[in-house]
């Protein structure tokens, strides 16, 4: 026989510690993508049992197998399609009874089912006492390990139970009794699905009696047409005789059959208040719960915003100055010194690169943040707290973090979406988050800002900030009422889980995971981006100009900035040089500035790689310059760290406390002679037109990255032309509506 | 009665619960079924959702979904 590897599956409800289970199973040998299509997270590892490489597939965390949510789809067809050798179901001892549903579910699939008890510590603190053998004999046998997945305790045991049940022949479990009217439309149905030739007749019976969309249309389009009739016949004579519809007596039934099971294998003493419970008291407490929910969401903007940046900058420099030294002196030994070759590497695709790395600390710090709060069991809360608030405009309470972090970064803001439960929601949140003006778009209002409006320049700064909140809202309030109008609500029934203290080693293995597939997910596009618009700024348009010796006016880049910049009269700023250093935004918000700067004042971007060809360091300041920048940088890390809290204290408006400077960073960078120029290109209101575009126009390509990993490629292009559409309206009737009040063009 | 006008602390027993489809199916998956015994804990700060007990777990339903389960008071 050929030596196949073996798959198992772990499943469970959300909250139980499968992912820490996950993490103990498989250690590092772990892999963390999307399921096919879907916008939900899959976690894939390996582990050894004796000599066998198993396979260890982590279902989404799910409370039920039913068609209505991705989450539960995904789970079930895994386990039918793929058929694995064994699920393995984690079970939350503290909470059996809701626990023991799913594995109700479970038993009904036919499959090899061992059951894994978790948190039994937490539930003896609850005065609770589980027969386990008891348990194991009422569930037909299948095995039952006692698991303390952080502490590695019952591992062994359990990996043992995967390894005898896989080998040995499945004997099936127990069946759950229903009630008489059900059982007794059972035997014919399930002979009717037999003789159709489907798979697991009692299983599919049951689904079918329950009215399940997703195996009565499968069924139909098998050719079982008449079975789909046989059923609702039987569904109809069923609510006839008990008055109660066939999906209430299977639920009443499986809950019944718990309720006989616990009986005896679950007894309870009374016990005080928790500390969970006195917690939950004051975090949710009526007048306390929501200052504390904001300042906590005030925390995760400042962590992502500002304590990861000196870690940003150091990535920067170190990719684009350092690396890019060596890059050329590598090629000055090759002979390609100074050729297009050079430019290319160092341009092109080290610019690429440096534009994936910088994100990874604003990403670690948000995974971070995400982890701490949904470990903790603080996240549920914040929905619990904020959800009145998000509803009025369409969204879900937890929608309200992902477009803070937006403010910070889009990027985060888009994964950030993860936190929610429903997928619309998450797609609906993901679509406007690029709307909140992240921190890469503020130079832009500073120098357009100071150029036009001098003093006033506050003014419009804080005028782009609620230009685009309104437009986020309006955007959702749109989607929810206008695309999704007719999406039954997403219910919002939700659990909140005991607070314990978050466990740190798996939200490290959750940053570095996420981070890593960032990486190679969106690494990509970034990459080919970068290129291409080192190819455009490269190739010469005029028939004079050598390939990569090109002024910006006289090559691709210019021919495309003029061939576009017609469009943007009617917005007043209808010339080839604004519209460069927006076709050179969609990189890069960032590089809006700098684009004019090179554009206008002819000021060199690559000011780092034309100082290395003056005089090069030696291999060694490099190395030392990387150290001694990489200790700036943890300073400035800690300064930031320490600056949260006069930042915080500063949001009472007179209070004036001072910020800690451990570090001196440096003048910032001069843009004297840009303003000017700025004041000659604009007036008053183009260039109020011109800053509500670049806040509103497509979001940087490493958002669009992002969304096209989370929600796919054609959401991701819906969003890229809608925010066009909408920015180029808005600059629009800025500047028209401007004119026709007599403000001036 | 109807589950959103119970108050913090008091305690009911579940009698029928309606709505349709998955909001419905995501009612009873959660623990929500005939017989079962629900007490309120408390309102959200801004009035709703409402925090619940039930099979020794909390759960958190909007006032809108509360409505939709009917409830004997013990």
């Amino acid at each position: 026989m050929v030596a196949h590897a073996l798959t198992i599956a772990l499943a469970g409800n959300p909250n139980v510690g499968k992912s820490t289970l996950f993490n103990a199973l498989t250690g590092s040998h772990q892999h963390v993508g999307n399921w096919p299509g879907k916008t939900v997270e899959k976690k894939e590892g390996s582990l050894r049992i004796g000599g066998d490489d198993i396979i260890v597939v982590d279902l989404p965390g799910t409370y039920s197998l039913t068609a209505y949510s991705i989450e539960e789809i995904i789970s079930r067809d895994f386990i039918l399609l793929e058929k694995p050798g064994a699920v393995v179901v984690v079970v939350d001892a503290a909470n059996l009874e809701r626990n023991l549903y799913l594995v109700t579910q479970l038993m009904e699939l036919d499959i090899p089912l061992v059951l894994a008890l978790n948190m039994l510590d937490l539930a003896r603190q609850r005065g609770m006492h589980i027969d386990v053998r008891l348990l194991s004999a009422r569930l037909g046998g299948i095995p039952v390990v006692e698991v303390v997945g952080n502490s590695g305790i019952g591992i062994e045991s359990l990996k043992e139970a995967i390894r005898s049940i896989v080998r040995r022949d499945f004997a099936g479990s127990v069946h759950i009794p229903y009630d008489e009217a059900v059982e007794a439309e059972l035997p014919a149905l399930e002979q009717a699905v037999g003789n159709a030739g489907f798979a697991r007749p009692r299983w599919m019976a049951i689904k079918l009696l329950e009215g399940d969309l997703q195996v009565m249309d499968q069924v139909a389009q098998n050719g079982g047409g008449a079975l789909v009739a046989a059923a609702q016949a039987a569904m109809a004579r069923i609510e006839a005789a008990t008055g109660e519809d066939a999906e209430t007596l299977l639920t009443d039934g499986r809950y019944q059959f718990i309720m006989r099971l616990s009986d005896g294998v679950l007894t309870r003493s009374i016990v005080g208040r928790t500390a969970s419970e006195r917690l939950d008291h004051v975090l949710t407490h009526r007048l306390l719960g929501l200052p504390i929910f904001l300042l906590m969401m005030w925390g995760v903007f400042q962590l992502t915003a500002n304590v990861s940046a000196p870690l940003v900058d150091w990535m920067d420099g170190v990719v684009n100055g350092i690396f890019g030294r060596w890059v050329a002196a590598l090629l000055s030994v090759t002979g390609l010194s100074g050729t297009w070759v050079e430019s290319l590497l160092v341009g092109g695709v080290l610019a690429g690169v440096g534009g994936v790395l910088v994100f990874v600390p604003v990403l670690m710090a948000l995974y971070f943040a995400i982890g701490v709060l949904e470990d903790s069991g603080y996240m549920a809360r914040a929905a619990f707290v904020m959800d009145r608030a998000m509803r009025v405009v369409g969204l879900h309470g937890k929608s309200f973090l992902p477009m803070l972090v937006g403010f910070g970064c889009n990027v985060p803001a888009v994964y950030a979406t993860r936190t929610l439960e429903h997928e619309i929601d998450r797609k609906v949140t993901g679509f406007l988050v690029t709307f909140m003006s992240c921190g890469a778009r503020l130079p832009v209002y500073v120098v357009v800002g100071s150029a036009i409006f001098g003093a006033q320049a506050g003014n419009l700064i804080f005028a782009m900030y609620i230009l685009g909140i309104v437009v986020a809202l309006v955007t959702g309030f749109v989607l929810k009422r206008g695309v999704y109008r007719d999406q039954p609500p997403q219910p919002f029934v939700m659990e909140l889980p005991p607070y314990r203290a978050p466990r740190l080693r798996d939200i490290w293995r959750q940053m570095s995971n996420r981070t890593g597939s960032f990486i190679r997910e969106a690494g990509t596009i970034i990459l080919a981006t970068s290129v291409v618009i080192w190819l455009l700024l490269a190739l010469p348009v005029d028939g004079q100009s050598a390939f990569d010796d090109v002024a910006p006016e006289q090559s691709a880049f210019g021919a495309l900035s003029q061939a576009v910049a017609p469009i943007f009269a009617p917005a007043g700023f209808g010339n080839w040089q604004a519209t460069g250093a927006l076709v050179s935004g969609v990189v890069a918000k960032e590089v809006v500035v700098s684009t004019m700067n090179q554009i206008m004042i002819g000021e060199s971007l690559q000011a780092g790689a034309t100082a290395a060809e003056a005089d090069a360091p030696s291999l060694l300041d490099d190395l030392g310059e990387i150290g001694t920048s990489l200790v700036e940088t943890a300073v400035l890390t800690v300064q930031e760290t320490i600056n949260i809290v006069p930042r915080t204290l500063n949001l009472i408006p007179g209070l004036g406390v001072p910020e800690v400077t451990l570090l001196d960073t440096g003048a910032a960078d001069d843009t004297t002679a840009l303003e000017a120029s700025l004041a000659r290109l604009f007036t008053p209101l183009s260039a109020l037109a011109f800053t509500s575009f670049v806040l509103l126009y497509t979001p940087c390509m490493t958002t669009v990255a992002a969304m096209r990993q989370e929600f796919g490629t054609r959401w991701a292009l819906y969003q890229v032309v809608y925010a066009l559409v909408v920015a180029w309206a808005v600059a629009v009737l800025i500047f028209q509506g401007g004119r026709l009040l007599g403000l001036g063009g | 009665m109807t589950l959103d006008l119970l108050t913090a602390g008091q305690s009911a027993v579940i009698r029928r619960v309606g709505g349709s489809g998955a909001l419905r199916r995501r009612l009873m998956d959660m623990g929500l079924g005939r017989g079962v015994t629900i007490s309120m804990i408390k309102v959200a700060p801004l009035g709703d959702p409402v925090a619940y007990n039930v099979l020794g777990y909390q759960l958190s339903l909007r006032k809108s979904e509360a409505r939709l389960i009917e409830i004997e008071v013990a």
